[in-house]
């Protein structure tokens, strides 16, 4: 995972069902800051995957216009093999696990 | 004796009577909702953080009134395409105590991407 700029801060597009669900981050002012929130993020959704935090240039969430949310592939010669369209409506795992069974049988030709 | 049409024409009026009163209104309505249309989509090009702060500031019946979901797939496809080299990167991990670049998994497996926040 490539945690990236607040989708919902409290100091901008703060959403109802944050507030409800008592998910209050502001937007980060440093990279600590974001890094902290990632932490949080990971603990509180159980998420144990490999994770990584964007740079506060954003840079990473730039080149592959993430915000708020996407999914890649990305195949074994580096080039997309995938690419969800903008979340939150084109944010579906379950597709990505089909293109990982693509690309695993054709690895296995 | 007069047809059911004549009395309603009567009472209400021909087509051709009200029209020019509807389209009076309803082509500098059709224009604003036009200006509003292209206004929101010109949002949803800016920054993250400029959007969000737009966004902030408007109903909730923005959603409802827009074809936002069409709008935004297309304001946000960005220019990478299935094929296309991945742009590389190198970031730290969470615990900051080290840094993983992109390229380091070339040749070795397919990497997944899943890019998000808490909020």
């Amino acid at each position: 995972m490539i945690y990236i700029e607040e989708a919902h801060p409290t100091d901008g597009w703060e959403m109802p069902s944050n507030l409800k669900e008592n998910i209050l981050i502001a937007s980060a002012k440093t990279f600590l800051d974001r890094d902290e929130a990632a932490q949080t993020c990971m603990v509180k959704l159980g998420i144990h995957i490999p994770s990584l935090v964007d740079d506060m240039q954003d840079s990473t969430e730039r080149a592959y216009t993430a915000w708020p949310d996407r999914l890649y592939v990305i195949d074994r010669e580096g080039r997309l093999a995938y690419k969800s369209k903008a979340g939150p409506f084109g944010f579906h795992p379950a597709t990505v696990g089909k293109v990982l069974q693509t690309l695993v049988g054709k690895a296995q030709l | 004796m007069s047809s059911l049409s004549e009395r309603g024409a009567r009472a209400w009026g021909t087509t051709r009577d009200w029209m020019p009163t509807v389209l009076k209104y309803a082509i500098p309505a059709f224009a604003v909702y036009l200006v509003l249309l292209g206004g929101l989509f010109v949002a949803m090009l800016q920054p993250p953080a400029v959007f969000g702060k737009i966004m902030s500031k408007l109903p909730a019946i923005t959603y409802f009134l827009f074809p936002f979901k069409p709008m935004w797939l297309i304001a946000r496809r960005g220019n990478l395409n299935v094929g296309d080299p991945a742009p590389a990167f190198t970031l730290k991990t969470l615990d900051r105590s080290q840094v993983v670049s992109l390229s380091s998994f070339r040749g070795r497996e397919p990497v997944v991407l899943i890019f998000g926040s808490h909020t």
